[in-house]
C-alpha cells in the first residue's frame, strides 16, 4: 500500500464524520457494476468525489491511494429508497382547531424538503454506513402530505454537502386526524389528496393566466401547500395489501401524476394492475410477522398467514413481471435485519442481481438520480461499498465504504460515544 | 380458492370467463314478476336464457337436479356497509367528497357470508354520521374477485343522507361548544342540507358563467373544482341517487319538501321507520322507502317503529324493500321477508318482491336484476325448501351465471383450508425459531 | 278480522273462575306425544287433563280449537326484558350496576312491569323469560318472568334463578370481532399474552377469594360465632355454596369454557353455561360434567374469520347430537336482538341440522329444566301451570300468527303499542 504519509496522519486525527475525498485505486477487485456485467477482476479510480475511471485494465493515477482488492467485491454504494435516516425523530403533525375540510389544509406540510431537516450526526448514519449504504432518500413525515424527499449521501458535517437532489417526490400518508376534525376516516384521507391535486391543477393553470394577462382579473391566493406538492416531481402512495395498490393506482390515474407505491407486500398478487400501470414500487424489508407474545388461542386468518407468507417473494414477482421496484428500511436501523430480509426475498424467489438492483440503480432510476447515483460508471458520485463476499450474506464483512468518495472503515464494533474513539493505530 | 382476473376493457358489462351453462330442472321456479313455474331455468352467457316447464339444454350444460327444490332471483340489499375500510367520515357534516369506492375491500368475508345467505347484489353506502355523507355505488357479490370487477356496471351512482338522532350526535357533545359539529337539533339538519345545496347550486352557476366566458373567448379564471359540491350537482341534475337515512315522520316529510324545492328527487327513504305515517306523501313525490321487517327500541327515533311498516307501504303502493344494514342480517333476508306474511299479511310475491324487484327498481338495476325473466343477469338462488321458509336454506348462488356458492363444496373444502392453515402456521413457526428480531 | 274475534272471544266469557276446555286441536306436549284432535282442560291455573277427546266439564267454557296448535308457551331462558326499554337511553336501562362483586343484585327489582317489550314479546308466544344482570364479574340474579301480572311480584316465577358470573378471560390488547366485550372493563389490557395471562390471573384469584369469604362466612353463621356480622353481599352465596341456586357462566371461548368448568368443579358448585359459541369444541368435557348450556342467538356471526358460514347455525345440533343439554336464548336487550323472535332463532338450527322437535323443546322443555323450572312449566302435561300458544302453524315459521295465549290459566292480552299503531295508521286517509 503506498501512503501519503503526512495526508494520513492529518486524516486520521480529524472526526470521522467528514475525510477529505482523496484519490484512491481499488485494485484486483471483482466489480459489481450494476449497469453492467461484473468485472472479474478490475479496477475502479476514484478522484475528487467521482468515479475516474473503472474497468479491466485502468492505470492508477499517480499519488492515489492504492487499494488492494484481492478477494474482495465492489459494489455501488447501498440507497434507502425511503428513509428517516438523518432526520429528527418523527414530528406530529402541528396542532390547530379541527380542520374544517380539505379547504383547511390539514395534516399538510408538503412545502417542507427533508434537507432542510438533515441531521449529520445522527448515529444510525455511521452504523448504516458501515454496513455498505452510501444514501438515503429521506422524507419528512407525521403528516397526509409529509413534504419532499432529498437524496442524501451518508456523511458529511453539514447537510447541505450531503444533499444530492433535494426534491424529488412528495411522501404522502393515509393517516386521519385522530378524531380532530377533517380528515377522521380513510375515506377522508383520499379524497382530500384528491381534491388538493385537483387545487394544485388548477392553481397553476390559474397563475398561468393570470401572469400572462393579469388585467381584470382576480388574483390567484398563494398557497404554499399548493406551492409543494407542484414541486415535487412524483407522489409516493402507502400501498401494503393488493386492496390497497388497487386503491392507489386508480387514485393515480385521478391524480394524473408520475406515482410510486410504497409498502408493495402483496404486490405479489396484485402483478397485473402493476404490470399495466407499469408503477414502480418501495418494498418494504419490514416484513410481517406475527406478533410476539401473542395469544396462542387466537384463530389467525388464512389471509393473514398467507399474506405474512408471500410478503417476501413479492420483490421476486415484480423483478419477474418487469416493473420496477427498490428495497426500502421502513424505520428498520439494524443492517444485519435489513439484510436478513433480503436474503428472505432472494430465497423466495428473488435473482441475487435484482436484489443488487433494488438497492442501487433502481432506486436512482426511480428517484431520477440515476445519472449520477446507483452504479459504478465513470463520472458517477464515488459512493461505493467493498467487502469481502456477498454484500448481502450473513458472514460477509464490509471492508471500506466510500461516500463521494471520502472512506469510512467500519468499526469492529459499535463505537463508545464520541467519533474520536475511533481505532486510529492503523 | 380466490383467482384475480386481470383487468380488460370493462364497462360493457363484461361477463367473467366463459363459464358452461347452467340448467336447473325440475324446481319450483319463483319468477317474483310472473308467478312461480314448475319446470327448468338455463343459464348461458351471464344471462337467463330460458324458464320453462321443458327446456333443453345446450351442449356442454352442467345439469343440476332441482327435485324439491326452490329457485328465486338473487337477493339484493338495499343497504349494506360490508365490504369497506371505513364507513363514515363524520368530521364534518357534508362529507359528499369522500367515496365508498375508494375504500372497498373485496377480500371482506362478509361478502362470502352474505353470498351464502343469498345476497347477490349489495348498496354500499355511507355511514349515517352526517346529514350529507359520502358517495354509494352498487355491488355485486362476486367472490373471489377484485373491487373492480364486482362493481356493477352501469348502475347509477348514489350519495348518502342521514337525518335524525345520528347526524345530531357530535353536536352535542361531548367536548365544549366550539368544538361540537354542526347540527345538534332537526332543525339544524334541514340547515345543513340547504345551506349545501344553496352553494352547489351556486357553483354550478359558477361553473356555467365560466364556460360561457369561455367559449366567448373571454379571459376567464377557471373555478376551482370542489369535490364537496359536484355530487351535488349531479344530484340536481338527476345523475345521482339520494338514499337517505330517516326515522321520524316529521323528518321525512321535511326531506321530501326541501327536495321538492330545489328540485331534485329522494330516491330511498332508508329505514324510515315512520314512513307507514306518512304514506300519501311518500308516494306522491315517488320515494321508496327501504326498511327493517321487524328491529325497533334501539333508538328513541324507533320508538314507534312497527313490523307492519312494510305491509301498510305496500299497500299505498309505495315500493318498498327490506334492507339489512347489518353484516349478521343481511344472510338472512329471506327470513326477514317472511316476517311480513306475518305482520300485515303480504303475499308470497310481494314478501319476495321486498328483496328482490323491489330494491332493484329503487337501485334503477331493474332491467338487469331482481326477478327471473329471460334476458336478465343469471343472478339465481338454488333452495332447498321455499326460501320464505324458516327451514329452508340456500344451495347454490350464481351471479352472471357464474357459480359463486355452493354449500357442499364450501363444506368439502373445510378439510384442505384447515390443513393449509396448520401447514403455514408450521412453516411460519419454524422460520421465526431461527431470528433474532 | 278472524284472530281478532278469537281474541276478544274467550277475554270476554272469562270471569272469576277460569277454567276452560280447549278442544280440536293439534295438542304438541313436548313431552313426547302429539295429540290430533287433541283437548287440555285447564283449571284454577293449571292443566287438569290433557288427551283426546276430553269432556267438558259442567261450567266449562269451551274454546274451539279446530285447525289449530297447542304448545306449551314458550320460554326465552336469556334476555333482558324489563331491564332495559331503549338501548341508546341510558336512564331506561338497568343491567348494569358498579362493581365486580354484587350478588346481592336481583333482576326482578328492576323489571319494569310497563315495558313495552312485554306485550310485545308475548304477542309471538314468549310466555317466560329469564332477565339477567350484566357486568364484568358477579353482576346479580337472573330471574324468571311471566310475561304478564299486574306487579312485578306477579310476575316472578322465579327470584333468584342463578348467580349471573362473567368468566374471567385473557385478553390481549382491544380485541375487536364480535365477541361481546364485558361492559364496564374500561381499562385497557395489555399488549402481550404473558401481561394479559397475569392480569386474568389475578382476577380469577379474586374470584376464588371472594368465593373463600363466601365459605368462611357461612361455616361462621352457622357456628354462630360471636363476631359474626351479616353481609348482604356474602349472604346471597351461600344457595351457591349449598348447590342450590346454580351459577349462569357466561363463557365465550373454548378456554374461557374449560376454566368454567374446571372452576365449578374446584368450587363445588352448579354452573349453567351461558352463550358458550365455542361450547360445540367441549363437548365431552361438557357432558361429562353434566353442565347445561342455554346458547346464545344462533343469528349471530361466527367468531372468527376463517371459521364456516353456517358455524353458529350448526351449534345446537352438534350439542344435540353429543348430548349435552341446551336451550337457546336470544339475549333480547341491549345487544338488539328482539325476544320475540326466539322460534326464528331455533328455527334456523333446524335449517342446518337439528330435528325439528328438539328445536322446539331448545325453547320451551329443556329452558324449563335447566332453569328448575320444569316441574311447574315446559310441557303440557296434568299438573304443570296452564301457559299455553295456541297458533295456526308451526311457530317456527315466519308467518305463523299466535290466536290466543294463556299465562297460568289467564288468557293474555296479544294486543301491544304496534298493532294499535298498525291499526291507526292502515286506515289514514
Amino acid at each position: 500500500m503506498t501512503l501519503k504519509a503526512p495526508a494520513l496522519m492529518i486524516m486520521m486525527a480529524l472526526p470521522v464524520v467528514a475525510q477529505t475525498p482523496g484519490s484512491y485505486v481499488l485494485q484486483n477487485a471483482r466489480v459489481v457494476r450494476v449497469s453492467g456485467p461484473v468485472i472479474e477482476r478490475g479496477t475502479v479510480v476514484i478522484r475528487d468525489g467521482l468515479i475516474d475511471a473503472v474497468g479491466e485494465n485502468v492505470a492508477a493515477p499517480a499519488g492515489a491511494w492504492v487499494i488492494d482488492c484481492q478477494g474482495l467485491t465492489v459494489y455501488p454504494g447501498l440507497i434507502d429508497a425511503l428513509s428517516r435516516w438523518g432526520l429528527p425523530s418523527e414530528s406530529e403533525g402541528r396542532g390547530g382547531p379541527p380542520a374544517r375540510g380539505p379547504e383547511d389544509r390539514p395534516l399538510n406540510a408538503s412545502w417542507t424538503k427533508a434537507a432542510d431537516q438533515i441531521v449529520p450526526t445522527d448515529r444510525v448514519i455511521q452504523r448504516v454506513r458501515d454496513a455498505g449504504f452510501t444514501t438515503a432518500v429521506v422524507f419528512p413525515n407525521g403528516n397526509i402530505f409529509s413534504g419532499q424527499g432529498s437524496v442524501i449521501d451518508l456523511a458529511g458535517d453539514r447537510a447541505g454537502r450531503m444533499v444530492v437532489a433535494d426534491s424529488v417526490g412528495q411522501y404522502v400518508t393515509l393517516r386521519t386526524s385522530g378524531g380532530r376534525g377533517f380528515p377522521a376516516s380513510l375515506l377522508g384521507s383520499i379524497a382530500y389528496v384528491r381534491q388538493i391535486y385537483l387545487d394544485a391543477d388548477n392553481y397553476q393553470a390559474a397563475k398561468a393566466i393570470y401572469e400572462k394577462h393579469p388585467q381584470g382579473l382576480p388574483r390567484p391566493a398563494y398557497d404554499r401547500a399548493l406551492e409543494g406538492v407542484l414541486a415535487a416531481p412524483l407522489v409516493l402512495l402507502p400501498a401494503e395489501q393488493e386492496i390497497e395498490i388497487a386503491r392507489m393506482l386508480t387514485l393515480a390515474r385521478d391524480l394524473k401524476r408520475k406515482v410510486v407505491l410504497y409498502g408493495g407486500h402483496e404486490a405479489g398478487r396484485g402483478i397485473d394492475l402493476l404490470k399495466q400501470a407499469q408503477t414502480p414500487v418501495l418494498v418494504s424489508l419490514k416484513f410481517p410477522v406475527k406478533p410476539r407474545d401473542a395469544d396462542p388461542a387466537e384463530e389467525e386468518p388464512l389471509r393473514v398467514l398467507e399474506f405474512r407468507d408471500k410478503a417476501p417473494s413479492a420483490a421476486g414477482a415484480l423483478a419477474q413481471a418487469g416493473v420496477k421496484f427498490a428495497f426500502y428500511s421502513d424505520g428498520v436501523t439494524n443492517p444485519k435485519d435489513l439484510f436478513r430480509a433480503v436474503r428472505k426475498a432472494v430465497e423466495a424467489g428473488l435473482k441475487a442481481d435484482d436484489a443488487t438492483r433494488a438497492m442501487t440503480l433502481a432506486p436512482a432510476e426511480i428517484y431520477g438520480v440515476a445519472d449520477r447515483l446507483g452504479s459504478i460508471e465513470k463520472g458517477k458520485i464515488a459512493n461505493l461499498v467493498v467487502a469481502d463476499g456477498d454484500l448481502f450474506a450473513e458472514k460477509t464483512k464490509v471492508k471500506y465504504t466510500f461516500v463521494d468518495g471520502a472512506k469510512f472503515e467500519p468499526l469492529a464494533e459499535e463505537p463508545a460515544q464520541r467519533p474520536a474513539a475511533r481505532n486510529s493505530a492503523r | 380458492m380466490k383467482v384475480l382476473l386481470l383487468l380488460a376493457a370493462l364497462g360493457n358489462g363484461a361477463v367473467f370467463g366463459a363459464d358452461a351453462p347452467v340448467l336447473i330442472q325440475n324446481a319450483t321456479i319463483l319468477t317474483v314478476t310472473n308467478g312461480t313455474v314448475k319446470g327448468s331455468i338455463l343459464l348461458e352467457n351471464g344471462k337467463i336464457a330460458a324458464i320453462g316447464e321443458r327446456v333443453a339444454a345446450p351442449a356442454g350444460s352442467t345439469i343440476v337436479d332441482g327435485s324439491g327444490k326452490y329457485v328465486m332471483p338473487g337477493i339484493i340489499d338495499c343497504h349494506s356497509h360490508i365490504m369497506v375500510d371505513a364507513i363514515n367520515e363524520g368530521s364534518v357534516s357534508v362529507s359528499s367528497m369522500v367515496q365508498m369506492s375508494d375504500v372497498l375491500d373485496p377480500e371482506d368475508i362478509a361478502i362470502y357470508r352474505a353470498l351464502a345467505g343469498g345476497v347477490t347484489t349489495a348498496n354500499i353506502l355511507h355511514g349515517s354520521a352526517n346529514p350529507i355523507g359520502g358517495q354509494t355505488l352498487v355491488m355485486k357479490m362476486r367472490w373471489g374477485r377484485n373491487a373492480e370487477e364486482m362493481k356493477l356496471e352501469g348502475a347509477m351512482p348514489g350519495i348518502k343522507f342521514a337525518l335524525g338522532e345520528n347526524p345530531k350526535r357530535r353536536g352535542n357533545g361531548p367536548g365544549n361548544p366550539g368544538a361540537l359539529r354542526y347540527p345538534a337539533t332537526r332543525m339544524g339538519v334541514e340547515d345543513v342540507i340547504r345551506e349545501a345545496f344553496t352553494e352547489a347550486k351556486a357553483y354550478k352557476a359558477k361553473w356555467d358563467d365560466y364556460k360561457a366566458k369561455t367559449a366567448r373567448g373571454e379571459p376567464a379564471l377557471p373555478p376551482a373544482r370542489d369535490l364537496k359540491l359536484e355530487p351535488l350537482v349531479e344530484v340536481l341534475e338527476g345523475k345521482r341517487l339520494v338514499h337517505a337515512h330517516c326515522y321520524r315522520q316529521d323528518e321525512i316529510l321535511m326531506l321530501l319538501r326541501v327536495a321538492d324545492e330545489f328540485g331534485f328527487k329522494i330516491r330511498t327513504l332508508q329505514h324510515a321507520l315512520e314512513a307507514y305515517k306518512v304514506a300519501p306523501e311518500i308516494l306522491a313525490h315517488g320515494a321508496g322507502v327501504s326498511t327493517f321487517a321487524d328491529w325497533w327500541a334501539y333508538k328513541i327515533e324507533a320508538e314507534d317503529a312497527i313490523p307492519y311498516n312494510a305491509a301498510i307501504l305496500t299497500r299505498k303502493g309505495v315500493v318498498v324493500s327490506l334492507n339489512s344494514d347489518d353484516p349478521e342480517l343481511i344472510r338472512h333476508l329471506d327470513k326477514e321477508a317472511a316476517k311480513t306474511l306475518k305482520y300485515g299479511g303480504l303475499s308470497e310475491t310481494e314478501a319476495l318482491s321486498l328483496i328482490t324487484i323491489n330494491p332493484a327498481k329503487q337501485l334503477m338495476i331493474d332491467k338487469r336484476v331482481g326477478s327471473l325473466e329471460v334476458g336478465k343477469d343469471a343472478d339465481v338462488l338454488l333452495y332447498d325448501g321455499h326460501p320464505l321458509s324458516n327451514l329452508s336454506k340456500v344451495l347454490k348462488v350464481w351471479i352472471d351465471g357464474h357459480e359463486y356458492f355452493d354449500r357442499d363444496q364450501d363444506i368439502e373444502g373445510r378439510p384442505k383450508k384447515e390443513a393449509e392453515k396448520k401447514a403455514l402456521e408450521k412453516k411460519a413457526a419454524g422460520a421465526r425459531g431461527g431470528e433474532t428480531e | 278480522m278472524k284472530a281478532l274475534l278469537i281474541l276478544l272471544l274467550p277475554l270476554g266469557l272469562f270471569a272469576a273462575d277460569d277454567s276452560f276446555l280447549l278442544r280440536g286441536a293439534t295438542v304438541h306436549t313436548m313431552n313426547g306425544t302429539e295429540i290430533e284432535n287433541g283437548s287440555v282442560l285447564v283449571r284454577g291455573g293449571k292443566i287438569a287433563g290433557v288427551g283426546k277427546n276430553l269432556a267438558a266439564p259442567k261450567d266449562t267454557k269451551v274454546i274451539d280449537g279446530k285447525g289449530l296448535h297447542v304448545y306449551p308457551g314458550m320460554i326465552d331462558a336469556a334476555t333482558e326484558v324489563g331491564l332495559v326499554e331503549v338501548n341508546s337511553l341510558r336512564e331506561t336501562n338497568d343491567t348494569t350496576e358498579i362493581g365486580r362483586f354484587n350478588p346481592q343484585l336481583v333482576a326482578l327489582t328492576a323489571v319494569n312491569p310497563s315495558s313495552e317489550h312485554i306485550p310485545v314479546t308475548r304477542a309471538n308466544g314468549i310466555t317466560t323469560v329469564a332477565t339477567m344482570p350484566q357486568g364484568p364479574l358477579i353482576s346479580g340474579q337472573v330471574s324468571l318472568i311471566h310475561l304478564d301480572g299486574w306487579t312485578t311480584e306477579e310476575m316472578g316465577v322465579s327470584r333468584t334463578a342463578a348467580l349471573h358470573l362473567r368468566m374471567p378471560f385473557v385478553q390481549v390488547g382491544g380485541r375487536g370481532g364480535p365477541e361481546r366485550e364485558p361492559p364496564g372493563s374500561g381499562a385497557s389490557s395489555p399488549d402481550t399474552f404473558t401481561g394479559a395471562r397475569q392480569t386474568f390471573e389475578k382476577q380469577m384469584a379474586e374470584l376464588n377469594e371472594f368465593f373463600e369469604s363466601a365459605r368462611r362466612y357461612k361455616q361462621a353463621k352457622e357456628a354462630h360465632a360471636a363476631e359474626f356480622k351479616v353481609d348482604l353481599k356474602l349472604e346471597a352465596m351461600i344457595p351457591v355454596l349449598d348447590q342450590k341456586e346454580p351459577i349462569l357462566v357466561t363463557a365465550i371461548r373454548e378456554r374461557e369454557i374449560r376454566d368454567a368448568l374446571a372452576f365449578a368443579d374446584k368450587q363445588k358448585v352448579k354452573i349453567i353455561l351461558c352463550e358458550a359459541p365455542e361450547a360445540y369444541k367441549v363437548t365431552k368435557e361438557i357432558k361429562a360434567h353434566n353442565v347445561p348450556v342455554i346458547l346464545g342467538p344462533t343469528l349471530e356471526l361466527p367468531l372468527d374469520e376463517d371459521d364456516p358460514y353456517d358455524r353458529t347455525y350448526t351449534t345446537p345440533a352438534d350439542l344435540q347430537k353429543a348430548g349435552v343439554r341446551f336451550a337457546i336464548g336470544t339475549f333480547a336487550g341491549t345487544a338488539n336482538l328482539s325476544s320475540r323472535n326466539l322460534p326464528y332463532q331455533a328455527a334456523q338450527a333446524v335449517a342446518f341440522g337439528l330435528p325439528h322437535d328438539e328445536a322446539l323443546r331448545a325453547i320451551t322443555k329443556n329452558a324449563a329444566e335447566i332453569w328448575g323450572i320444569g316441574d311447574r312449566l315446559g310441557t303440557i302435561e296434568e299438573g304443570k301451570w296452564a301457559d299455553l300458544m295456541v297458533t295456526d302453524g308451526d311457530p317456527l315459521e315466519a308467518k305463523t300468527q299466535v290466536r290466543l295465549l294463556f299465562i297460568k290459566g289467564k288468557p293474555v292480552d296479544l294486543d301491544n303499542r304496534q298493532k294499535q299503531l298498525y291499526e291507526k295508521y292502515r286506515n289514514r286517509p
